[in-house]
């Protein structure tokens, strides 16, 4: 296991170098500004990119001999795609470091960015949330369908994320009165729904890799 | 137990290409190379897809080490080691990410031994992959498949496309590798010459199936190639051939005993025969 993360985390940095920098050349600029909505749009898309950093390795590989000689490598099928989703889970956490610190500096220059401050915690969660779906919705569809279609894969994935998400805020704001408890309680419901699907993933994923031929 | 590696009745079917690898059985022993032979789409890689569980048999046994190897049996897959033709790895990392990644995986990692391969195949270790030239990838997939001490190598095509200098270098090192009785290859090739050069057995795949199998000095030192004329040709009693081509004015013939084919046919020109002409009497030819 201690290699494939390795491997993940090496193969994911090549990609994720050149979004360190957009990110922190657009982190100045939004912290030096103020605005909500650019400060929104930096918070989910920066979480989304590093994400999909890590989606779009898996990706290259398989389109590589690479993919193939893993498989030859003293690991087990399931801990291959262990690593993955949890190489994953780890760049999302990139992501939202990214994230926080550019609200967090955003907050100490020019006070609180936004109108109600559970707002921040709303953005955060759905950020994450469409993250987790991405990678719950590609990796059994990728391993499936075949690599050839990986990138078809990992946009038609973060379709599906963001219709989830609009779902689930839907039936959350049609069935749950509005206030600060409510809201909280809608947060927990997205943040919950998505790690139960990435979850639930992981299983399918493996079961399907198993059965996978080079 | 004397073989390192065992097949018994390998079948897969692709239905999508109609192709078909048919009950398939070989065996290397330890201490030896097998030179594994056949044109392009023989079923080769199929084979060694089936070997190293990369490809899931509909049928038969693979025996490395004496047991069947599952997707759990990792202790047993640190005991091989792999080299596929074309990129191995992916092309960002350097040559010292593929050893730190490396380490991760294998328990016997020789870091040491890896690093002494880099330099005696003159490899850069910090300059990225996507870099090198094909035989800088060939020799360093080369070099990571040796540095962990395996005992079973598995090349499948791993010389082609190599300048003859390189290909020499790098049988010299399987040859090295051999050395030690406990050490095996499995070669995959179409390059004849190769094979002629280090090979102690040749198995010879056609269509999926494994058309003839025996040690190389028996095919060069036993087996010949009588060419004859159409009359001669029906002279020869069919229990003495192989596989048979017919050209424009001569049938070429293989025989597994020349010396034996010379004194019974003894207005026949017997020729020695290399591997390469009975790939092509055998692919080309009608098999007997």
């Amino acid at each position: 296991m201690k290699g494939l993360i390795k491997n993940n985390f090496y193969a994911t940095l090549s990609g994720a170098k050149t979004l360190s920098i957009v990110m922190i050349l657009t982190g100045a600029f939004i912290v030096a500004v103020i605005s909500q909505t650019l400060l929104i749009a930096y918070i989910i898309l920066g979480i989304i990119g590093f994400s999909e950093t890590a989606l779009a390795i898996v990706r290259d590989e398989c389109s590589s001999k690479w993919g193939k000689y893993k498989l030859t490598l003293p690991v087990r099928r399931a801990d291959i795609i262990k690593s993955q989703f949890l190489n994953q889970l780890l760049w999302t956490l990139v992501g939202t470091l990214f994230a926080v610190t550019a609200t967090a500096l955003s907050w100490i220059l020019h006070g609180c960015p936004y109108d109600h401050p559970i707002d921040i915690v709303t953005t955060f969660v759905l950020g994450i949330s469409i993250s987790l779906f991405m990678g719950a919705v590609f990796f059994p569809l990728f391993y499936a369908n075949g690599e050839e279609r990986g990138s078809i894969f990992i946009g038609l994935s973060l379709v599906c994320a963001f219709v989830f998400d609009y779902a689930i805020v839907s039936l959350i704001n049609y069935f749950i009165e509005p206030g600060l408890r409510n809201i909280l309680l809608g947060i927990l419901i997205l943040l919950a729904s998505s790690i139960l699907a990435f979850a639930l993933s992981c299983p399918l994923t493996i079961r399907i890799f198993k059965r996978k031929e080079w | 137990m004397e073989n390192i590696l065992e097949l018994e009745n390998i079948s897969k079917s692709f239905p999508k290409s109609n192709f078909l690898l048919d009950k398939l059985s070989f065996s290397l022993p330890y201490g030896t190379i097998l030179g594994f032979v056949g044109e392009n789409g023989a079923g080769k890689t199929t084979t060694i897809g089936c070997i190293l569980n990369t490809v899931i048999k509909d049928s038969g046994t693979v025996r490395l080490f004496g047991q069947e190897m599952q997707d759990r049996d990792t202790t047993l897959r640190e005991k091989i080691g792999v080299v596929y033709d074309g990129d191995n790895f992916p092309g960002f990392w350097t040559a010292k990410q593929l050893s730190q990644v490396m380490r991760g995986f294998y328990r016997h990692w020789d870091n040491t031994l890896f690093q002494k391969y880099l330099t005696d195949f003159g490899l850069p270790e910090k300059q990225q992959i996507k870099h090198f030239s094909r035989g800088m990838t060939m020799k360093l997939a080369i070099a990571a498949a040796l540095s962990h001490h395996p005992q079973l190598l598995v090349l499948d095509e791993a010389t082609s496309g190599l300048d003859p200098v390189v290909r020499d270098e790098m049988l010299d090192v399987f040859l090295d590798f051999v050395q030690e009785e406990n050490h095996s290859i499995l070669l995959s090739s179409h390059i004849t010459s190769d094979l002629e050069k280090v090979a102690d057995y040749i198995a010879f795949i056609h269509n999926g199936r494994l058309v003839l199998t025996a040690s190389k000095d028996d095919l060069i030192y036993h087996y010949a190639v009588l060419r004859c004329k159409e009359s001669q040709f029906q002279t020869i009693d069919r229990a003495d051939m192989i596989a048979f081509r017919k050209r424009d004015f001569q049938i070429d013939v293989l025989v597994p005993d020349g010396k034996e084919a010379r004194k019974k046919y003894k207005d026949i020109v017997a020729d020695h025969v290399s591997i390469d002409e009975i790939m092509l009497l055998l692919v080309k030819g009608e098999q007997i």
